[in-house]
């Protein structure tokens, strides 16, 4: 599942960073407290949060991760959509709550194992 | 959803007790201004937030059970909180992700 | 005391495109040799930012001209900026001293005073651009401001001459190395290799905080670091960072490279931490709700920092410092002697 894939499954819409990025979703991290998000073990995360900061995706570009999706439509400065940009990590606005966002991009992943 | 659907959902740990503690939505949310923006009237709080004033901010939004996410220890001001306003909490080894995915399962409760 | 020359600058900002034409080009032709190259290269990778000083003095608009004198004397610099909150609004030169001491007004503000047509250099301009600024004015140093027009830093020849030395020590070092190599002396067995890079964090700065470990990932991966290796790095620069900025006055995060390991450190420049191992705990911290509603203090920083580091250390005394050690080891690279 790409980040193209990320942002029609969570009615979302690519705010910055490479939509067209091959790399696919390794794990998904649904957390708004960074420290806790530095401590997982996994590549290619696909980041869940609340926090419409800066330091989501400066936290994101530690880990490698491969996407950042903010939820309830929050906005989201203009500083953290140029980091965005600066560290390559794209950033996915969606509309839903963080919980459905989860249920969502499981039914897709598991979908995805069935086909 | 009932405190005992949840803890067998979640294979979690009851922590706080509040036998008919229930919940008809969930939300999953570490920030709790966002909790309070956000979240629906009743619903399952999954964080990992084991903070004294996510209780508080429980009360304000009707959240009876609490899910805690990677086993992350409760601090007893919390649990005691917790007893004294009737909010359950349940600590389980899964992560936010996993914990909502095994919730959605659950059916919503008529109340 | 370096000569001053008052801005004879028209208009407002300067014309980069006027400077570059006047100076002559930094390039193999202006420096003769092959040196030069190690030399232009230097001067094309680093930037204003890596090289200048972070801690500005500055008087704010209302300060008086005295009071300017009085820090330019005690500090012996020839220039002081006057800003308020990051924002520059002039400078204040010796010469506006001296002319203030002559004409008596030199109890009225800075304001009415200061130098107001700056030149300023940007963060982010590679050193030989800042080289021509120095060539073509006769200014000791600039003032650097960042992309948000705030005022970062201040620069002179002798940070980029200090900084230049230093590199150019490093890469002939390597370059020896090479040679001792090639005519099959025996190579030395002491560490040659060694990259360093310093971060200066603010304190309280939660927007760029951080930035140094995105550098440091990125540094990593150019010096060909093993990805999980770089990831534990980069995890344990970020959260020592944010521990300075959050919790601390402010300080730096240093970054070396050598061929067997990695070492970050971060000092501060207090409060101190009185429990040092009720600190390093996992889930303890001194966070205000503040920080919390931001995603930070769940009191796993030093912990993880711990966690993911071969080799840990932290001194700290209380109204002093803390100062934070992480050594990372790296596998000695098979090709070494191949080189």
């Amino acid at each position: 599942m790409t980040i193209a894939d990320v942002v029609v499954a969570l009615n979302g819409k690519l705010m910055a960073g490479d939509g067209t990025s091959p790399r696919v979703v390794g794990a998904v991290v649904a957390n708004d407290l960074m420290s806790d998000v530095l401590l997982v073990d996994a590549d290619d995360i696909l980041l869940l949060t609340s926090l419409a900061s800066d330091q989501a995706i400066r936290t994101a570009h530690i880990v490698g991760a491969m996407g950042v999706v903010v939820h309830n439509a929050k906005p989201l400065s203009e500083t953290m959509l140029k980091v965005a940009d600066d560290l390559h990590i794209p950033l996915v606005s969606s509309p839903l709550s963080k919980y459905d966002a989860c249920v969502k991009l499981h039914d897709a992943l598991e979908a995805e194992k069935r086909a | 959803m009932t405190l005992e659907e949840v803890k067998n959902a979640v294979g979690g740990n009851v922590v706080v007790d509040v036998p008919e503690a229930q919940a008809s939505c969930a939300y999953a949310s570490d920030l709790l201004s966002d909790v309070m923006g956000h979240s629906g009237e009743g619903a399952v709080l999954i964080t990992i937030q084991n903070h004294l004033n996510t209780i508080a901010v429980c009360t304000l939004v009707g959240t009876e059970i609490i899910v805690v996410c990677h086993n992350r220890e409760i601090p007893p001001d919390m649990a005691e909180a917790a007893k004294r306003e009737g909010v359950a909490i349940v600590t389980t080894p899964l992560s936010q992700f996993a914990a909502s995915v095994a919730l959605s399962s659950l059916p919503p409760v008529e109340r | 005391m370096e000569g001053y020359k008052p801005v004879i600058l028209q208009g407002q900002q300067t014309n980069d495109d006027e400077i570059l034409e006047k100076s002559p080009p930094i390039d193999a032709a202006t420096l003769g040799g092959d040196s030069s190259v190690i030399i232009m290269e230097l001067l094309q990778r680093f930037k204003v930012r890596d090289v200048m000083k972070r801690k500005v003095l500055s008087v704010p608009r209302k300060a008086s001209l005295r009071e300017a004198q009085r820090i330019m004397r005690e500090s012996r610099i020839s220039g002081l900026p006057v800003s308020e909150e990051g924002r520059l609004y002039g400078i204040v030169s010796v010469n506006d001293i001296i002319l203030a001491l002559d004409g008596g007004w030199i109890e009225e503000s800075c304001e009415d005073h200061m130098a107001t047509n700056l030149v300023v250099l940007e963060a982010g301009m590679p050193l030989s651009f800042a080289l021509r600024y120095f060539n073509n004015y006769s200014y000791g140093r600039f003032p650097v401001l960042d992309s948000n027009r705030q005022l970062v830093g201040v620069i002179s020849q002798r940070d980029v001459m200090r900084a230049l030395l230093y590199e150019l020590s490093v890469e002939i070092r390597k370059l020896e190395r090479k040679t001792a190599t090639v005519t099959g002396e025996a190579e030395p067995a002491q560490n040659v290799n060694y990259f360093r890079r310093e971060y200066a964090v603010v304190r309280n700065d939660l927007s760029s905080a951080g930035h140094a470990a995105n550098e440091i990932k990125k540094l990593l991966k150019e010096h060909k670091v093993d990805r999980v290796v770089a990831r534990r790095i980069a995890v344990a620069a970020y959260e020592l960072e944010i521990n300075i900025c959050i919790h601390s006055h402010g300080g730096i995060l240093t970054l070396v490279i050598q061929d067997d390991a990695v070492t970050i450190t971060a000092k501060d420049r207090g409060p101190g931490i009185a429990d040092i191992e009720w600190a390093c705990r996992d889930g303890t911290s001194t966070a205000n709700d503040w920080i919390r509603s931001l995603g930070f203090g769940a009191g796993m920083g030093l912990s993880n920092s711990k966690r993911v580091s071969d080799e840990f250390d932290i001194q700290s005394e209380v109204g002093k410092y803390t100062r934070v050690t992480c050594v990372f080891k790296l596998n000695k690279q098979a090709e070494g002697a191949a080189q």
